[in-house]
């Protein structure tokens, strides 16, 4: 383990999909502590990159590494076994399984795994994300707002150095969505890195210190958020122009 | 004639035990992988054969003789699944449940007649496990046919524990529910699939070698357990193991009484299988995701 590089990074990542390039040689290193935003305007690669950045895609050129280590070609469950953890645009829940059997799938499947530990840590992030009373409900009968935050309890048992949250705040209600704001805050400030893509600019702006910006496959921007939001690449992507 | 129905009925019941074994592989390696196994007769003959083999070569005895048989049809369940289906994992095959119907399809013609070339194409009988037959009463069945319900309720109880309270077997349950999100918490899906066919086979041998001294062996024996595991398992829910079990017991019980209730029983067994497909008209005309049914879930 090198602590001195990134603790994921994309290197000249690319994807594509017939003849257009999804990802085009996109470059994005994060370090461990940074809570990114991945924003831009539809179709600009920004799931494709998460996509590729967890092992769901296999990449068409570039590298992917964590931690300094090349893992391109690693599934999707090695990444999640590296601390590569992630949540979906639209939930993916066990729908048949209750809320805890779905907290303690992750931690059960882990190495060396002793359950009564493990279904102690999912109680406390159950109780954490609001969703202790819950937990003998069938995750498909829950509110897709509570939908998202199992699905957030649930990575979170992976115990994940990193987080990609895809699109967390879409089709939640205000309140929720100011829930979803407080817990990455808080998690953020227990020392888990995340990167967020959403569309919801005033929710990322309230969360993140750094921002993305992707459009066509490219990353046009990426630095702090007042610089970003001056760039003029940024305003011309989003007034397409 | 009530002797006779009570007869049947054990009869039934016995052989609906068996059936639960082989339709429950089946309904395993469809909730896991999403394709139909129309190789799945054939693997429960190949375990028929591989226990005839361990006993009449290796000179194991016949109990032991089924878990290993049940052992080396897990393994030869996987080689396949290594050799043949895992295109299917990937990207490059686009119509995934057609290539598992003609891959399997295909495979099941080639055990079949590899069967008569490497066993020949006359039966065979490995011995019994007991000797004899029960009599209680009116009541007459043989040893053999306890031999093979109790075997079958043991392996059935042990698959039931191992999906519901093992790791493994919440990892299987995990991958049939979402793949996706199988793989976002660290479970293998293309292990659990290995698994799944693996264990499926495993069922359908185990069934197969415990059946072998009832009705003997012979390449073709497969034909007919295959179409009433795919009745079973749509009756039961596809997918659903609870209830493939139940609808097991309940084809296995109602097809004997059909024969013992016929104005002429001796012309009953030709007619059973054809009762058995009534019944799955009947049903699915009511209910078409099966009596305790599932919604299909395609492969992706």
């Amino acid at each position: 383990m090198n602590d001195a590089s990134p603790l994921i990074e994309a290197a000249g990542l690319a994807k594509h999909f017939g003849g257009i390039f999804a990802v085009d040689h996109l470059d994005l290193a994060v370090r461990e502590g940074e809570l990114v935003g991945l924003i831009g305007p539809n179709g600009s690669g920004k799931t494709t990159t998460i996509n590729l950045m967890t092992g769901h895609l296999r990449i068409d050129g570039g590298a992917v590494r964590v931690r300094g280590h090349s893992v391109g070609g690693l599934p999707a469950s090695g990444f999640a076994g590296l601390g590569v953890g992630r949540t979906f645009q639209i939930t993916q829940l066990f729908g048949r399984m209750s809320v805890l059997e779905n907290m303690l799938v992750p931690g059960l499947a882990r190495p060396r795994a002793h359950k009564a530990h493990v279904i102690r840590e999912a109680r406390r992030h159950l109780e954490f994300l609001g969703l202790a009373a819950l937990e003998n409900l069938a995750a498909k009968n829950l509110s897709g707002g509570q939908q998202k935050l199992l699905e957030l309890g649930r990575a979170l048992m992976l115990e994940p150095r990193i987080l990609f949250l895809d699109e967390p705040f879409a089709g939640v209600n205000p309140y929720l969505r100011d829930e979803i704001i407080r817990f990455v805050q808080t998690l953020h400030a227990e020392g888990r890195t995340f990167v967020i893509v959403d569309h919801d600019l005033d929710a990322i702006q309230r969360l993140v210190h750094r921002l993305v910006v992707m459009s066509r496959g490219r990353k046009i921007a990426d630095g702090p958020l007042a610089a970003v939001r001056e760039n003029q690449d940024v305003i011309r992507a989003y007034s397409g122009a | 004639m009530l002797d006779y129905i009570l007869i049947q009925a054990a009869n039934g019941l016995v052989i609906g035990v068996l059936f639960a074994l082989i339709a429950t592989g089946l309904t395993i390696i469809f909730s896991i992988l999403k394709i139909v196994n129309f190789a799945h007769g054939e693997i429960y003959m190949m375990g028929g054969y591989f226990g005839y083999y361990v006993i009449t070569l290796l000179g194991v005895p016949p109990f032991p003789a089924v878990l290993v048989a049940m052992a080396i049809t897990f393994l030869f369940s996987v080689g396949l699944e290594r050799g043949l289906l895992t295109p299917l994992y990937s990207p490059r095959i686009e119509r995934k449940a057609d290539y598992g119907i003609l891959i399997t399809f295909g495979l099941s013609v080639f055990l079949r007649n590899i069967a008569i070339i490497l066993f020949g194409p006359f039966p065979l009988r490995p011995p019994s496990f007991i000797e004899g037959d029960l009599i209680i009463g009116g009541l007459i069945i043989s040893y053999d046919r306890l031999v093979a319900a109790g075997g079958g309720i043991l392996l059935l109880g042990a698959l039931i524990y191992f999906l519901n309270r093992t790791v493994w077997g919440q990892a299987l349950n995990a991958v049939s529910q979402s793949r996706e999100s199988a793989s976002i918490v660290g479970i293998n899906s293309e292990r659990m699939y290995m698994l799944a066919f693996g264990l499926g086979g495993a069922l359908a041998g185990g069934a197969g070698a415990l059946i072998a001294p009832i009705y003997s062996l012979s390449p073709s024996m497969g034909l007919v357990p295959d179409t009433q595991a795919f009745v079973i398992v749509i009756l039961g829910g596809l997918g659903s193991v609870s209830g493939t079990i139940i609808a097991a017991l309940l084809l296995g019980l109602s097809e004997n009484l059909f024969i013992a209730l016929l104005p002429d029983p001796s012309r009953g067994p030709s007619y059973a299988n054809a009762f058995g497909l009534f019944i799955m008209m009947l049903v699915l005309l009511v209910r078409p995701t099966g009596i305790f049914g599932r919604q299909h879930v395609a492969m992706e």
